[in-house]
C-alpha cells in the first residue's frame, strides 16, 4: 500500500538523504544546499555567508568539495570526520547528510519527581532510535547537575529501526551497531561526568532506557528474531554490566544496567513510563501514547496493562510533507479559525515557508471546521489548501497525515476493546516525546488522532528519561519497581487483531 | 439503460446495495452478464484507480468500490462459469513469511476479483511450501507477493528460490510490491514485475496476462 512514495532517478535530479529522520529530498544538479536545506527549515544564523558554523552538517555517504570557508572555520579533526559548512556546499552528486543543528531540539526532563534519596551519583540514559538524551543526577537531592543530548550515530545505517536490523542481519552489521553505539553512550556519560568534583559523592549507577531493538544492539543479543515474525526478542530481560565491560573509563568502573523490554518492539522507554505516570497504580484505566515514528501505546491500569506499537512515519516531523519542515522559524506551528477564515502563527518574525507538525494538525482541523476537507480527507472542490501563501496543503499530504493518524488512532481503539469493559472510558491519555508537548489537544481530538475529551489529554514530556531516573533511585538489586510492572503487562501485535483491518481503514477517515 | 449508469456510478462512489440490486434488475431483464461487466463495471473501476492515481481516493474508497464491485461479480460471475467464459486468470496472492502486514495485499486482491481475476489468497506469514501447493492445486498463472518491512523483503527472494527449486518458475510469472519494494529490488529478485500500488499492480496482471497469450 504505498501510495505516495515517489522514486527520483531521473538524470538530472541528486537524491539527499537527511539524517536523523532519513527525510529524502530531491534537486536539480548545481542547486545550492543553502536552498534545500533552508526549505527544511535549516538555520543559516549568518545569512549563509560562510561566517560562522551554525550550519555545519556531516556528509555520511557523497563528497562536498573544501571551500576556504571550510578550512578557516572547521578543525582538521572536524573536516577529517566529514564536517562541512552546508552555506557553501553545491549538489552535484547523491548525499546523506547528518545535520548537527538538528541535535538542539531533543528533549529532555526537568520536571520535578518524588524519590528516596540514595548516596552517589547516578546517570540516566534515554537511548531513541533517532535521539539519545542523558542527565547526571546527584542522588542524594535528585538534583540534575548536566544534561548531554545527542542524535543517534547508527542513523548513519539507516534512520528507521527495521532498516537498522537490515543493516544488522544482511549486512552483518550487528557488532558496528553495538561498538558505535556503546562509543557513543560512553562518551555522553564521560562528558557529563567530566572531573570528579570533591564536593560531589562518586558516579555510582547508570541506568539506559530504550526500545527493544536499541536494548539488542546494546547488549550485543541477536537481532534476527527481531527481523521477522513473530518478532518476539529471544532475551529481553534487564541486562547488568560493569562500565570496563562496555570498554567505559568511569570511575569505580560503577554499575550500568540496561532495563528489561516489555514485549515484541515495546521496551523499557515504555516500561519507565508507567513508573513515570502511575498508570499501573490507578484504579481507572489512562493510556499512554508516545507519538515517535514507531508509535507506542499502552492502556490499562493497577490490574492489567496492555501494550503494542505500530509504524506512524515521519509525517507528525514534518518529513514526507510537500513543504514539511521542522519546528524553526519560518514555520507555520499553528493554524486557528478566525471570522471562517485561516489564521497562521509562524515562528519568528518572519514570511511563513513551511509547515511542522503541530502546525500540520491545526491546518487539518481547521480546514475540516472550514469544509474545505470533507471526511473522507478530499480536498472539497480545489488541488490544495492554502495556508498563507506560499504554503499550502496537497491532497498527498493530508493522506500522509491520515496514514500516521490512523494507525495511532487504531492503536487505541484496539487496546480499549481488547482490555474490556471500561464505564467512563479512559479518564487520562497521556501524550509523550516531543510532539505531544507542542500539538493542540482540540485539533488532535478534531481530526480523530486523538479522540479523547482535550480535559483528558496531558502533555507528559519526555517520560522515558524521568522514568529512568526514577529507577536509578530503586536499589533493589532486581528492580522490583520495573519487575511489577512487567509480570502486570501483556504485549499486543496489532496485526493479529481480526477487526485491524476494519478498524484501521475507518481511523483513515476523519471523524464527522 | 439508466438503470445501467447507475450501476456504473454506485461501483465509483462504492455503494455495494445499489450495485447488487441494479444488477438484479437488470440479469432479470435479460441484458447480457459480460456487459455489464465490459461496460459499466470495468470502466467505473478504471475510473476509480485513475481517482486513486491522482489522491483524489484513499484507501477507504478504494476498499468500498473493490466491495462494491465484488458484490455485482458474485451475481455475474456463476452466468459467466456457465456460458464457459474464461477469467481474467488466476492468482495466487500472500503477503511473505515473517510479515503480517495483510492491507494492501487484501487491496491488490479486492481489485484483482474486481478485475475478473481468479484469487486464491493465503493470507499473510506465507510459507514458501504453501505458495508452491496453491500453484499446483489451482494451476496459477500469477503469483503476487506482498512485504512491507525491509527486513522481510528477503523472503520474496527466498520464494522465488523454491519456485525454482519446485521447477514451477517457469509455469507462472512473479509479480511483487509494498511500501519498501521497488523495481530495482524486483529486478535483482529475478521477478516479473512491480507494482508500485495496488492499482498498478493489477494493471500489471493484465498486462502479464496478456503477454502471455
Amino acid at each position: 500500500m504505498s501510495s505516495s512514495r515517489s522514486e527520483t532517478s531521473s538524470g538530472d535530479s541528486i537524491r539527499i538523504e537527511l539524517l536523523p529522520l532519513g527525510e529524502i529530498l530531491s534537486a536539480p544538479h548545481g542547486t545550492s544546499l543553502h536552498d534545500v536545506l533552508f526549505a527544511k527549515g535549516v538555520e543559516f544564523p549568518c545569512g549563509g555567508q560562510g561566517r560562522c558554523r551554525g550550519c555545519r552538517i556531516r556528509v555520511i555517504e557523497g563528497e562536498l568539495p573544501l571551500t576556504d570557508a571550510e578550512e578557516n572555520l572547521l578543525s582538521r579533526e572536524e573536516l577529517e570526520a566529514g564536517w562541512r559548512l552546508a552555506c557553501r556546499g553545491i549538489v552535484r552528486e547523491d548525499l546523506k547528510l547528518d545535520l548537527a543543528q538538528w541535535e538542539t531540539p531533543i528533549l529532555a526532563d526537568d520536571s520535578e519527581f518524588s524519590f528516596s534519596p540514595r548516596d552517589g551519583l547516578g546517570v540516566a540514559v534515554d537511548l531513541g532510535t533517532t535521539t539519545i538524551a542523558a542527565q547526571l543526577i546527584d542522588m542524594r537531592s535528585g538534583k540534575v547537575l548536566g544534561v548531554r543530548t545527542a542524535l543517534n550515530s547508527q542513523a548513519r545505517h539507516g534512520a528507521d529501526i527495521m532498516s537498522r536490523i537490515e543493516h544488522a542481519t544482511a549486512r552483518n552489521g550487528q557488532e558496528q551497531l553495538k561498538r558505535m553505539i556503546r562509543e557513543q553512550v560512553g562518551d555522553l556519560i564521560s562528558k557529563l561526568h567530566t572531573v570528579p568534583d570533591e564536593s560531589h559523592p562518586p558516579l555510582t549507577e547508570v541506568v539506559l532506557v530504550g526500545n527493544t531493538a536499541m536494548h539488542h544492539f546494546f547488549c550485543d543479543i541477536d537481532i534476527t528474531p527481531l527481523a521477522q515474525h513473530p518478532f518476539e526478542p529471544v532475551d529481553g530481560g534487564l541486562k547488568v554490566f560493569h562500565a570496563s565491560q562496555l570498554g567505559w573509563e568511569l570511575e569505580n568502573d560503577c554499575v550500568v544496567r540496561f532495563l528489561p523490554c516489555l514485549g515484541g518492539f515495546v521496551g523499557s522507554d515504555v516500561l519507565v513510563g508507567l513508573l513515570a505516570t502511575r498508570i499501573h497504580e490507578q484504579e481507572s484505566p489512562q493510556a499512554l501514547v508516545d507519538l515517535g515514528t514507531n508509535g507506542e501505546i499502552v492502556v490499562g491500569n493497577r490490574e492489567k496493562l496492555l501494550v503494542a506499537s505500530t509504524a506512524v512515519g515521519p509525517a507528525f516531523e514534518g518529513a514526507r510533507i510537500s513543504m514539511g519542515m521542522r519546528a524553526a522559524t519560518g514555520a507555520i506551528s499553528g493554524v486557528v479559525v478566525q471570522d471562517h477564515k485561516l489564521q497562521c502563527r509562524v515562528q519568528g518574525s518572519v514570511p511563513p515557508r513551511g509547515i511542522c507538525g503541530s502546525g500540520l494538525v491545526d491546518a487539518i482541523a481547521a480546514g475540516l471546521e472550514l469544509n474545505h476537507i470533507e471526511f473522507s480527507g478530499r480536498l472539497a472542490g480545489a488541488d490544495t489548501l492554502v495556508l498563507s501563501p506560499p504554503v499550502q496543503l496537497t491532497q498527498g499530504d493530508i493522506r500522509e497525515l491520515q496514514l500516521a493518524k490512523g494507525a495511532i488512532a487504531a492503536g487505541i481503539r484496539i487496546l480499549v476493546q481488547q482490555w474490556g469493559e471500561m464505564p467512563g472510558g479512559l479518564s487520562r491519555v497521556y501524550l509523550a516525546g516531543a510532539f505531544g508537548n507542542y500539538i493542540n489537544r482540540s485539533s488532535a481530538q478534531r481530526i480523530g488522532l486523538i479522540a479523547f475529551d482535550p480535559d483528558r489529554v496531558y502533555p507528559a514530556g519526555n517520560t522515558a528519561l524521568r522514568g529512568a531516573k526514577l529507577a536509578l533511585f530503586d536499589d533493589t538489586p532486581d528492580l522490583t519497581s520495573c519487575r511489577d510492572i512487567l509480570e502486570m503487562v501483556e504485549h499486543v501485535t496489532l496485526n493479529s487483531d481480526a477487526s485491524f483491518q476494519d478498524i484501521f481503514v475507518e481511523e483513515l477517515q476523519f471523524p464527522s | 439503460m439508466e438503470d445501467l449508469s447507475q450501476l456504473q456510478e454506485a461501483v465509483i462512489t462504492g455503494d455495494a446495495t445499489v450495485v447488487r440490486e441494479v444488477t438484479e434488475q437488470a440479469l432479470a431483464a435479460g441484458h447480457e452478464p459480460l456487459k455489464l461487466v465490459n461496460e459499466y463495471m470495468t470502466p467505473a473501476m478504471d475510473e476509480v484507480g485513475r481517482r486513486f492515481e491522482t489522491n483524489e481516493y484513499f484507501v477507504p474508497e478504494l476498499l468500498l468500490s473493490a466491495r462494491a464491485m465484488k458484490a455485482g461479480l458474485e451475481l455475474i460471475r456463476p452466468l459467466l462459469i456457465a456460458s464457459e467464459h474464461p477469467s481474467a486468470g488466476r492468482v495466487v496472492i500472500g503477503t511473505v513469511k515473517g510479515d503480517l502486514h495483510d492491507i494492501g495485499k487484501n487491496l491488490v486482491a479486492a481489485l484483482l476479483e474486481g478485475a475478473g481475476f481468479e484469487v486464491v489468497d493465503l493470507g499473510v506469514n506465507v510459507d514458501p511450501q504453501a505458495i508452491i501447493s496453491a500453484i499446483r492445486e489451482n494451476d496459477a498463472d500469477i503469483v503476487a507477493l506482498s512485504a512491507l518491512l525491509t527486513t522481510t523483503m528477503p523472503s520474496m527472494r527466498l520464494t522465488i528460490e523454491a519456485l525454482q527449486e519446485a521447477g514451477l518458475r517457469d509455469q507462472v510469472k512473479v509479480l511483487v510490491g509494498g511500501a519498501p519494494v521497488t523495481q530495482k529490488f524486483a529486478d535483482e529478485i529475478g521477478a516479473d514485475g512491480y507494482g508500485s500500488n495496488a492499482v498498478a499492480a493489477v494493471e500489471l496482471a493484465k498486462q502479464t496476462i496478456a503477454e502471455g497469450r
